[in-house]
């Protein structure tokens, strides 16, 4: 499956590291990512993941993480996901 | 010192740990956390000096586990801090509440491979709740306030602050920051509705008990929910004491080593009521297969815990001791009690054996029963640590301290030296098997250097027992690596410690010499050889289903 991500992160030097940890180890494949400091304070990430796991599994285990302020999750239709991906 | 007071970074330190009601702290100086060993240095918080830092956190984990208090750790940087990963990784997998503080290289040459520098940051992403690399004077205070917070609130966990050298010696005003307090979730009264409705229906209800009851304080709530419904239970490796050991529907442990009757009984409800409990694979066997007839009430702090391996029928996320109150109610379920109480007369343990050889598992049974009422078992990984949980009984979980989710080897010794500095009225044995204890040995300088009255029970096969068991039932008997027949003359080891012992054989000896351990002023290590024919019975296969128990089927090698 594949899904798309958005997340509002507390703006730390490592907080890009935590994410893509846990997307990794909880098995997830990022295959596009944007990165955006919104203030000094705040950034905002978007990604498309893709796995075979259900994407709570995912969502549930970032928001543990005390930097990220909000998780949303999306799961796109294949042929939707064909053209964000390509 | 009063606010507002200049002061080093290194002497804020102190001063927060000591507004935090922190009275110990256990660890080991080097370099770059000098300054904070300096403003130690008669500042009212005792340190324990560990011979390893490893040996300081799993000290450290058991001062909190024994007590609920968080548990604090010292470490310089490079090795200092590489060798605490094992212990955070511990205190993560069992969600220990600890707050570990690692000197770092100073600002300027982060980055530089300078000497002793490691990216601790990034070395304590996969295991911690949370780190920190402190980098601005007005950071520090805030971020171990914060350190604190993070450790205990939810579901607990070991929080690493890594704080430079420049940091450490650099001027503050010390200001007291606004606590900043972490919401717990509150539970939502309609699932309290439909757990209820769950409970009303079932007919074949069992309570499958986790570690998280304890870390909830929620043994009270736990022991009146089930004298409310009276549903039978059992409890995980973390969960033992949390169900009064006398309660008649309870069946001990459950899963890979746990009783006949607790998994039978599981795999035969309708109703699986998890409380603080994750679905472990040691507890579940096959996953698929497990109680794959029964609806699941979940209840746990952490959210991302419901549903993570089985899809629950009703979850609750929230505390545990306002939840178990509300699903107070009593049940119709006589008929499955009485299942229930005969399976645990058919499945009771047999601790008969014949000939003069000493059987573990009957010797722990006695030793539970010569245990006075404030006592603390801690006890290494292996076969010794099965047997721990199948045959000796508990008063409270703070009582068993087992590394449970990691299974690390060597915990057992530091977390007992914890356990006695955060319990001194307490009987404190350290149940270790021959290849555990040879993993933290050097902590038995801590014991001296304190005359700590920790008591060892050495359980010695000349084997890493558990291994050489899985190499026996699943490896054809080819038994790669796992002979311990060179270890060293344990009793003479520890009387270099200024520990005194003696080593057992025989079963008479037995009743003597655990009363002479438990009793006897001092620290002890009762040095006892058994037969390595013995394994740990019964025993789920990997990948099978935990009907399918393999029963005792011991053989001499």
């Amino acid at each position: 499956m594949i899904y798309t991500l958005t997340l509002t992160l507390a703006q730390r030097p490592e907080v890009l590291e935590r994410v893509l940890r846990v997307v990794r180890h909880r098995g997830f494949k990022v295959t596009r990512m944007n990165m955006q400091l919104e203030d000094s304070k705040i950034a905002s990430l978007d990604m498309v993941v893709e796995s075979e796991r259900a994407i709570e599994l995912l969502t549930n285990q970032l928001e543990k993480l005390i930097d990220v302020i909000q998780c949303r999750a999306l799961t796109l239709e294949p042929v939707t996901a064909e053209k964000v991906t390509s | 010192m009063k606010q507002g007071q200049m002061m080093r970074g290194a002497d804020a330190v102190i001063k927060v740990l000591a507004a935090h009601g922190v009275t110990n702290i256990f660890g080991y100086p080097g370099g770059a956390i000098m300054p904070i060993y300096d403003a130690l240095y008669g500042a009212p918080v005792e340190h324990l000096l560990s011979r390893h830092e490893q040996g300081a956190a799993f000290a450290a984990v058991g001062y909190a586990r024994a007590s609920g208090k968080t548990g604090v750790c010292f470490a310089t940087s490079g090795p200092g801090a590489t060798n605490l990963v094992t212990s955070l990784a511990d205190a993560l997998l069992d969600s220990v509440p600890l707050v570990a503080i690692t000197g770092q290289v100073s600002t300027a040459v982060i980055g530089t491979d300078a000497f002793q520098e490691i990216d601790v940051l990034g070395l304590s992403l996969s295991c911690t709740k949370h780190s920190f690399m402190v980098t601005e004077m007005d950071e520090l205070i805030p971020t171990l306030y914060k350190a604190f917070e993070l450790a205990a609130s939810g579901r607990p966990g070991p929080v690493l602050v890594d704080i430079p050298k420049d940091i450490q010696i650099g001027m503050l005003e010390y200001k007291t920051p606004l606590q900043e307090r972490i919401s717990e979730p509150e539970f939502d009264g309609e699932k309290i509705a439909a757990a209820l409705s769950l409970l009303r229906q079932a007919k074949q209800p069992m309570l499958y008990v986790g570690g998280g009851v304890g870390l909830a304080s929620a043994v009270d709530q736990l022991r009146e929910f089930i004298d409310a419904t009276g549903v039978p239970s059992v409890a995980t490796l973390k969960g033992l004491g949390s169900v009064a050991n006398d309660s008649p529907g309870y069946l001990g442990m459950l899963g890979m080593h746990g009783s006949k009757a607790a998994n039978i009984a599981v795999q035969e409800c309708d109703l699986l009521i998890v409380v603080g409990a994750r679905f472990d694979d040691r507890v579940t066997g096959r996953l698929a297969s497990f109680a794959e007839h029964a609806k699941v009430i979940h209840l746990d702090i952490d959210t991302a815990e419901l549903g993570k391996l089985r899809r629950p029928d009703v979850a609750i996320a929230g505390d545990l001791r306002q939840i178990l109150p509300a699903l107070c109610m009593s049940l119709e379920i006589a008929p499955w009690q009485e299942e229930v109480a005969q399976l645990k007369r058919e499945h009771c343990w047999n601790y008969d054996r014949p000939g003069e050889l000493i059987f573990a598992p009957a010797m722990l049974n006695r030793l539970a029963d010569k245990l006075p009422d404030d006592s603390v078992v801690c006890c290494d990984v292996g076969q010794h640590q099965m047997w721990v949980a199948q045959h000796m009984w508990f008063r409270k979980p703070e009582d068993h301290l087992s590394s449970a989710g990691l299974g690390t080897m060597g915990f057992g010794l530091p977390a007992a030296i914890g356990a006695k500095v955060s319990r001194p009225d307490a009987t404190v044995v350290a149940v270790s098997g021959d290849g555990s204890f040879m993993m933290n040995v050097q902590e038995l300088t801590t014991i001296k250097r304190r005359k700590l009255p920790v008591k060892i029970l050495l359980i010695d096969n000349q084997k890493l027992g558990m291994v050489k068991q899985w190499q026996q039932l699943f490896f054809e008997e080819r038994y790669s690596e796992t002979d311990l027949s060179d270890n060293p003359d344990f009793v003479t080891l520890a009387s270099a410690f200024d520990i005194p012992g003696r080593t057992i054989t025989t079963n008479e000896q037995v009743e003597e010499a655990l009363d002479h351990l438990v009793n006897c002023e001092g620290p002890y290590l009762l040095h006892v050889r058994i037969d390595d024919a013995h394994n740990v019975w019964p025993l789920v296969p990997p990948g099978a289903s935990n009907r399918d128990m393999m029963e005792e089927m011991d053989k001499s090698t």
